[in-house]
């Protein structure tokens, strides 16, 4: 039985201090702590020690838990908010009341009789609360913590060398600790001297490191995707400033200055100014009285100041208007998948920014029955083969169009919004055939192709996460590569 | 968007269809299912349809929408005789007014209920939260017409609703939860907006309160409705809508007289609106007839009017009516979105990427060759993370949010390298090394440009690394570059370079210092590049156009 020279040194080294972990055995020979491991499966292959692999789960507090810990769980809070009862109306008042009300009234802290919240004075701190000031210490609360997303495990693995009697024994017999070869050397190749060099052996047994390679993140290999597919069916791809004149924004697609979109607490607004293109007074006048269509426009007022103000584009809508104003003649196929800005506070399932997908198709002679066409296509393309459609609102298209897709897990899930651009959209750009337009928020196909919950893992990216995701995101469905461009 | 509870008894009893038939169509004329109870459900419906926003409303829909009552519903008004003034001062500040008396109302708790959400539901959507539309609605019989819309003193006192003792209507903004919640439409004007009746006694304090005075309670059999506001158009639809949703249960509508005017007349407006057009909007074959026949479904009267033309008569209610499409997506809407045959347009055309993207896109590829892995920071952030962690001072051209919502998100990211230093931040306890890169716009001043950033972390990153990955990345996108030392106070003195084209700094690389990495609770050096992408040849010339 052959031992290599570090298989030989290790055992030696074991035989001194009978059992210890890689890291302490690495220092001594000076090797890597990974090196030490794969010499050790290789002599426990051989039955001269053993290697015990361990993993141990440490705990730590989440974000949410942390904050816990230091301000106390919900209920507590809650419990202490009030005296001995509460009006149950009064209490759902409560910024914790959600969580809160249901865990107080699990745990037996409190009854609820006749829409009142009365203490039980059965409320001393019980194993969740004593786990949440001391995670590391395990316990009873910890599994209540871990499904309430309070804690989250952290698994580490840890390795244990011990030398077996017949380990000793090879030692006790003398070890030849002549040379092996590991790395071979160009000169070694070229000479041919390879041939007389006892190559050293590498044990399968032990895990190779792990290497993560240069990558793009999943969603953006999901943004790719998508463009892709728009780029097969003909599409032009548009971009453009993130900052947007509300006249952009909003006027030219017919929105209304007083639509409660533009207010203040939905849309960021900036105190920059962009002046009003040429020409401006079509689309002024759309709104006072719908201009040269059959329509009767807003009424009420318009002001040109408004129209001035910089927003952060809510849309990308403002760039498809743009692109139309500039190339009002047919045929026009454009999209644009970009960043778009809502006021909204962040949480799971809302961020201020986020990816919308958008395209335009402008003809002669298309109807809506290729809109309802395309998007059909659209959607099969991403790998939804049930599509359907139902009556939406969207103040600047008519008829307008909301697509649902079926997802197994959850049922119809609506899939962002579409219709033929109004006339008084068009009209004051000189456009003459009718628009199809159609948009859709790409995080949520996102969440549902990365099996994510919580939207804010897409931009401030835990790289643990984004390593260990695959870059083909493809694999077990229908979407095949070569079937794209058909 | 408002929420409205139908209960199946009573849209059962209003409509003769059983509830099982109403759930499966009511997503079929344009509204979202919230909640469906064991004797309601909760229906979400579109802010262009507030005629929907009860259950008469919803009634009336689907009766022609499921055949069962169709065409045009008809109202009739006689006068009621009662005068209403509209004092010229209110010109500036409020000066529309609508109003109606419906006699014989048969109210119990729940009606009243559903009364007050019609009118929250309206006040939201046509009232833009009351500052263009405020309804009031009085027992009839507790007051003396004639009525006077006026500008009143700020002095003046009335018993609010909800209250036991006379308050000014100064008193009311500043005391009353209502006042409080709606003073802003009203404070800035030298007088406010008062409903009063023969004998001095105040009705109503719009857009605010109305007064104990004119309760209306399950007693009441005759109603007073007025509505007041700073857009004739919108102040009429309130009217109009909730007229007709009282009518349906049974009350009679009648006019005021306002001045020259008597109203409501709750008349249909005409349109001739071509079949041919329809049909070429919509896709599908349809003739006078046809159309006539989808029209009637939705209410509308409908007849044909010629070859090619259909006279419309669009109920008084459809506020949303604008244009001639509005009725061809009605038209769509009968006909029914599910027998739609969808079709791929023949248009033709060749995709072509845009050339941001696609240099953005071979950025992506060789930042990734170089082994970096890609992250898709926010572009909204704020000083610390853009200026102070940095030790950069921030610069001019930075671009605030007006009303930021909270502090971490106050001003648009002028540069990548400060949000990859964030990133680092918070995967501190992943596995080293790390190598991380964002591709994605700025903004500066208004103007948004493309740019790439990427930053090495591990023990012995130092500023050789970050030179061979500026000069590869730079070679790679075709970019020709003259190196100079940076004064750059983000990265060591000594260890820092511009990198310049065409006589242009175009961008900085070199080591972090480690007062920065300090400031971000780094623990190891870190290399970094960042470069301005309008150098890549073939960059539009001019940023920002679509």
């Amino acid at each position: 039985m052959d031992l290599s020279l570090n298989e030989k040194r290790l055992l030696h080294l074991l035989e001194g201090v009978k059992s210890a972990d890689p890291e302490t055995l690495a220092a001594g020979m000076g090797v890597s702590p990974e090196s030490v491991t794969q010499f050790a499966y290789l002599l426990a292959d051989r039955g001269l020690c053993t290697v015990e692999r361990e993993t141990r789960s440490t705990f730590h507090l989440t974000e949410e838990g942390e904050r816990y810990a230091r301000e106390g769980l919900p209920e507590r809070q809650l419990l202490a908010s009030f005296e001995k009862s509460i009006p149950l109306q009064e209490l759902t008042r409560h910024p914790l009341a959600r969580i809160g009300i249901g865990q107080m009234k699990r745990k037996g802290w409190v009854v609820i009789r006749g829409g009142i919240v009365e203490k039980t004075g059965r409320d001393s701190p019980g194993d969740d609360e004593r786990a949440l000031q001391d995670p590391s210490q395990g316990g009873p609360g910890l599994e209540e913590l871990r499904r309430r997303n309070l804690v989250a495990e952290h698994q580490e693995t840890r390795y244990r060398i011990s030398i077996t009697p017949e380990g000793i024994e090879w030692v006790r017999r003398g070890l030849d600790m002549s040379e092996e070869t590991g790395t071979l050397t160009r000169e070694q190749i070229v000479s041919g001297s390879w041939r007389d060099l006892k190559l050293r052996k590498y044990s399968l047994k032990a895990p190779p490191r792990r290497v993560y390679p240069g990558k793009i993140h999943p969603y953006q290999r999901l943004i790719g995707e998508m463009r892709e597919i728009l780029l097969c069916m003909g599409f032009s791809e548009i971009y453009g400033g993130l900052v947007q004149s509300a006249f952009w924004n909003f006027d030219a697609l017919f929105q209304p200055q007083d639509h409660p979109a533009r207010e203040m607490q939905d849309t960021f607004y900036l105190k920059e100014t962009m002046p009003l293109p040429g020409g401006y007074e079509r689309v002024r006048d759309m709104h006072l009285f719908g201009g040269e269509t059959s329509s009767t426009g807003w009424g009420g007022r318009w002001s040109r100041e408004r129209a001035e103000q910089c927003v952060l584009r809510t849309h990308t809508t403002s760039l498809s208007i743009q692109h139309l104003a500039n190339h009002p003649d047919p045929p026009v196929k454009a999209f644009c998948i970009n960043r778009v800005y809502r006021r909204e506070a962040v949480d799971p399932t809302h961020l201020p920014e986020f990816e919308q997908l958008e395209g335009i198709v402008m003809d002669k002679d298309v109807t809506f029955r290729h809109l309802l066409g395309f998007l059909k296509e659209f959607y099969n393309r991403m790998g939804f083969s049930g599509v359907r459609f139902r009556p939406g609102y969207f103040p600047y298209t008519e008829p307008s169009v909301e697509p649902e897709v079926y997802v197994p897990a959850l049922g119809w899930v609506e899939m962002g919004g579409a219709g033929i651009f109004r006339q008084e959209v068009t009209a004051p750009f000189g456009i003459r055939h009718p628009v199809l337009a159609w948009g859709l928020g790409v995080s949520r196909i996102a969440m549902l192709r990365l099996g994510l919950s919580d939207l804010r893992l897409l931009y401030k990216s835990d790289i643990g996460w984004v390593r260990e995701t695959p870059s083909w995101l493809g694999g077990g469905d229908s979407r095949v590569e070569g079937q794209r461009c058909r | 968007m408002p929420v409205i509870r139908l209960h199946y008894r009573y849209l059962e009893r209003m409509t003769g269809v059983d509830r099982e038939t109403l759930l499966v169509h009511l997503p079929m004329i344009g509204s979202d299912i919230e909640r469906i109870e064991e004797d309601h459900v909760d229906v979400e419906f579109f802010p262009c349809r507030p005629d929907l926003f009860s259950a008469e409303g919803v009634a009336r829909a689907m009766k022609g929408f499921l055949g069962r009552e169709t065409g045009l519903p008809l109202y009739s008004v006689t006068p009621s005789g009662v005068e209403f003034s509209v004092d010229p001062a209110l010109a500036g500040i409020r000066p529309f007014l609508g109003s109606a008396v419906i006699r014989n109302v048969n109210l119990d708790e729940e009606s009243i209920l559903s009364l007050m959400g019609l009118q929250e539901a309206l006040h939201w959507a046509v009232g833009r939260g009351r500052s263009k539309v405020a309804i009031g609605i009085h027992d009839l019989d507790a007051v003396t017409p004639p009525f006077s819309y006026i500008a009143a003193e700020k002095s003046r006192a009335f018993v609010p609703l909800d209250f036991d003792r006379e308050m000014t209507l100064d008193g009311i903004l500043q005391e009353h939860p209502k006042g409080k919640a709606y003073a802003h439409i009203v404070r800035d004007f030298p007088r406010y907006p008062l409903i009063i009746d023969a004998r001095e006694r105040v009705l109503s304090f719009p857009p605010i309160i109305n007064g104990e005075l004119t309760r209306v309670t399950e007693r009441t059999k005759n109603l007073l409705l007025d509505t007041t506001g700073t857009d004739e158009r919108a102040v009429a639809t309130a009217v109009d809508i909730i007229c007709t949703a009282l009518a349906d249960t049974g009350a009679t509508i009648q006019s005021v007289t306002i001045g020259e005017r008597e109203i409501p007349t709750l008349s249909p407006s005409e349109r001739i609106v071509s079949s041919d057009e329809a049909s070429a909007l919509l896709g599908i074959p349809l003739d006078p007839a046809m159309l006539s026949a989808l029209l009637l479904k939705m209410r509308y009267g409908a007849e044909p009017a010629g070859p090619s033309n259909v006279r419309v008569l669009v109920p008084c209610y459809r506020a949303d009516i604008m244009h001639d499409w509005d009725v061809f997506e009605d038209a769509a809407i009968a006909y029914g979105y599910g027998n739609f045959r969808g079709e791929l347009p023949p248009t033709f055309t060749i995709g072509s990427p845009h050339p941001v993207m696609a240099i953005y896109a071979v950025t992506r590829e060789i930042l990734c060759g170089l082994g970096f892995q890609e992250v898709l920071p926010f572009t909204l952030t704020n000083e610390r993370v853009l200026a102070t962690r940095m030790q950069r001072p921030l610069k001019d051209s930075v671009l605030r949010v007006l009303h930021p919502i909270s502090e971490e998100q106050t001003m648009v990211r002028t540069d990548l390298l400060p949000l990859l230093l964030e990133m680092c931040q918070l995967n501190k306890h992943r596995e080293l090394p790390q190598r991380l890169f964002a591709v994605g716009d700025v903004v500066e001043g208004t103007e948004t440009l493309p740019r790439a950033a990427c930053v090495s972390t591990h023990p012995s990153a130092d500023f050789s690394e970050a030179y061979a990955v500026a000069d590869a990345l730079c070679r790679e996108l075709a970019v020709t570059i003259m190196v100079t030392e940076s004064d750059d106070p983000a990265f060591i003195p000594g260890r820092r370079g511009t990198l310049a084209c065409a006589g242009r700094d175009i961008g900085v690389f070199g080591e972090i210092h480690p007062a920065v990495l300090n400031a971000w609770e780094l623990e190891h050096p870190v290399a970094a590049v960042e470069i301005d992408l309008t150098a890549v040849p073939g960059y539009p010339g001019q940023p920002g156009t679509p």
